[in-house]
């Protein structure tokens, strides 16, 4: 299966360096690009990439804004990949906030991109995981309820939820809970469902917002 | 502890004398008591400026001159000073420094703030603390060593009474040396007080700092911006350009992306570098003069150096200014520099290095600046869309003090940035 790619990134050197080695990928293909968050929009809209590579400041709409739009005209697809110069923290959590899947530095090695691409798209562990878990915990103002405030949960969802949100992919639970692979992923599916988190990023979010998961 | 051995070196010696000086300008009593000691040649001083002051006042009074005052006052705060140092050292109490007459500009506000300055009056008071605690130190050890020598000399010393005797000099002793710490733990309390910044420098202090925070963070900011962003975009091409020169499996070799993408490292390099010129130059600025002054927002009157720069970069560009620009307020000047600068260098960043005129025109109540290249020296450059994020700042920044900014492409294959500023606009 050939992921389609959408690029966005204000600088045409970004953009057109990222597609060739995008490119080079097998199982990659870059089906558009874009300039703005304004542009991505229209874009996706014409391209429906299944991930989206949003770079964060731009002129006329910035990625965080531009990937709550995205969100909200389809939570399912596409995922988007916030793409970074720095690890600045607010800008990342914010964007995270807002619904991107993951994020991934525009200096790291290429071969950890094109992982990072797959990772999001496939949906079985988080991209990054440490930093990730870090940037949550620490940003995420714990309203302090308890897990009261989470939908209720089955007790092997509640592990199934501390796992995730301790950065462990799907395999790596499966084995913590002698668990089958299949079966951990029904239990994600279901905390997702529950939580109403597009994806396993966004129930860490809900999991640390909520005081689930504590910093 | 270590074992002892006898010193082989005049260094060793050296190293160990200063360790027990060090001990004793430590904290704790060894500091305090040496305060203490200290106090009593220090009030003879204090006694002595008194008396010069005085003496020079009178002098004034006899048509000598004003300026023995003047050196007086000087003195009484330089001494200020060292004992702001002392106290600091032995005693271990923070006193923030005040106002640094010495660094003002210009003889005359030095002279005013030397008399006006109400650290200098402070400073006179010390003295004056200082009197009375060398009369209470001077007081305390004499009556101490009278008692306690009273008692070696003029008591009954026999077999039963040496043991309470010597206990009761104990205690003196002991007494003597509790009230002297009073003494000193008292001047530690009104140090801060005389010799200290008063509350107005302080915050005047904080302003400065915060001030110079922002710069900082304004600074990370433009340092991201610009080299970070040229550094990303250069890695990038850099990394495809060899993943088009070693292709993977049945992919095509690319030479010709593999040379633009030279070029466009090239250019966004040189454009960076004169970026960190500019970057480096303000924090060396910074290291020299220490204060404010290095940190001040550029003018157009730096404008020459900054083109100066970009000419050592390669890029042909020439200032042009029109109209008295002197009276522009600092606000707009600052803003009329960075519409040039980041007009600048978004020509190296797209176009390479055309010929660019930069030009600033004073026209009645408006200011406007204007940066413009001829065709790109290079192929396959465009502008990107709405430039690069600088510009979206200046965009900003621009409407937020009242003006307009336009960027777009010329109709003979440049780009032109115009910016309008209104001269009461605050920038």
């Amino acid at each position: 299966m050939t992921l389609r790619l959408l690029l966005v990134d204000d600088d045409v050197l970004v953009r057109s360096g990222l597609r060739v080695i995008l490119e080079s990928e097998p199982d990659l293909t870059v089906v558009g690009d874009a300039g703005t968050g304004r542009e991505a929009l229209d874009v996706a809209a014409r391209t429906d990439p299944d991930v989206v590579l949003m770079d964060v400041r731009m002129p006329d709409m910035d990625g965080i804004a531009a990937t709550a739009q995205l969100v909200a005209r389809d939570p399912r697809r596409p995922r988007v990949l916030v793409l970074t110069t720095f690890e600045d923290d607010d800008y990342l959590f914010r964007s995270l906030q807002a619904g991107a899947s993951g994020f991934a530095l525009k200096r790291s090695d290429p071969d950890e991109l094109v992982d990072a691409i797959r990772v999001v798209a496939r949906g079985t562990s988080l991209v990054l995981p440490d930093l990730t878990r870090r940037l949550i915990a620490s940003h995420a103002p714990s309203r302090a309820r308890g897990a009261a405030a989470l939908p209720e949960l089955t007790v092997r969802e509640a592990d199934v939820l501390r796992l995730v949100a301790g950065g462990l992919s799907n395999a790596e639970i499966a084995t913590e809970l002698f668990l089958s692979r299949e079966t951990v992923k029904t239990h994600v599916s279901s905390v997702l469902l529950k939580l109403r988190a597009r994806d396993r990023t966004q129930a860490v979010i809900a999991a640390y917002e909520s005081g689930f998961m504590t910093a | 502890m270590p074992p002892t051995t006898f010193p082989r070196s005049a260094a060793e010696i050296a190293v160990r004398l200063r360790a027990v000086v060090a001990t004793a300008a430590s904290p704790g009593w060894p500091g305090r008591l040496l305060y203490a000691l200290a106090g009593l040649p220090i009030a003879v001083l204090s006694v002595a400026f008194y008396f010069a002051l005085v003496g020079s006042v009178v002098a004034v009074i006899y048509g000598i001159g004003i300026v023995l005052i003047l050196a007086v006052l000087a003195g009484i705060r330089g001494f200020a000073g060292l004992e702001r140092r002392l106290a600091r050292s032995l005693l271990l109490v923070d006193i923030p420094d005040g106002e640094r007459v010495r660094r003002l500009p210009g003889v005359v506000t030095r002279v005013r703030r030397l008399v006006m300055s109400a650290g200098t009056w402070r400073a006179v008071g010390w003295l004056g603390v200082r009197v009375l605690l060398g009369v209470a130190t001077l007081g305390i050890i004499f009556f101490g060593a009278v008692a306690v020598g009273g008692l070696g000399f003029e008591a009954d010393w026999n077999l039963l009474s040496t043991l309470p005797l010597l206990a009761l000099m104990a205690v003196l002793t002991v007494g003597t040396l509790v009230l002297l710490d009073l003494v000193v733990r008292l001047a530690a309390a009104v140090a801060p007080r005389l010799l200290g910044a008063g509350a107005e420098q302080q915050i005047a202090a904080l302003q400065q700092s915060s001030r110079r925070l922002a710069d900082r963070n304004r600074l990370a900011r433009d340092l991201h911006d610009t080299i970070g962003h040229a550094l990303t975009a250069s890695l990038l091409q850099a990394t495809a350009a060899r993943r088009t020169l070693t292709p993977a499996g049945d992919r095509p070799l690319q030479p010709e992306f593999a040379r633009q993408a030279l070029e466009h490292i090239e250019t966004n390099t040189r454009a960076a570098l004169a970026e960190l010129d500019r970057v480096l130059s303000v924090l060396r600025a910074e290291d020299d003069g220490r204060d404010a002054a290095p940190f001040a927002a550029p003018s157009l009157a730096d404008l020459d150096d900054l083109l100066a720069g970009l000419r050592d970069g390669g890029l042909p560009v020439a200032l042009v200014v029109d109209g008295e620009v002197d009276d522009v307020p600092p606000g707009v000047q600052e803003l009329a520099y960075r519409v040039v600068q980041e007009g600048t260098t978004n020509v190296l960043r797209h176009a390479g290095t055309p010929l660019t005129v930069a030009q600033v025109v004073r026209d009645g109540a408006v200011l406007v600046v204007r940066v413009c290249n001829e065709r790109a020296s290079q192929l396959d450059s465009r502008p990107g869309p709405g430039g690069g994020r600088g510009l979206a700042g200046l965009r900003e920044r621009t409407a937020a003090a009242g003006g307009t900014l336009s960027a777009e492409p010329t109709p003979s294959g440049g780009f032109e940035l115009a910016v309008t500023l209104p001269l009461s606009g605050a920038a």
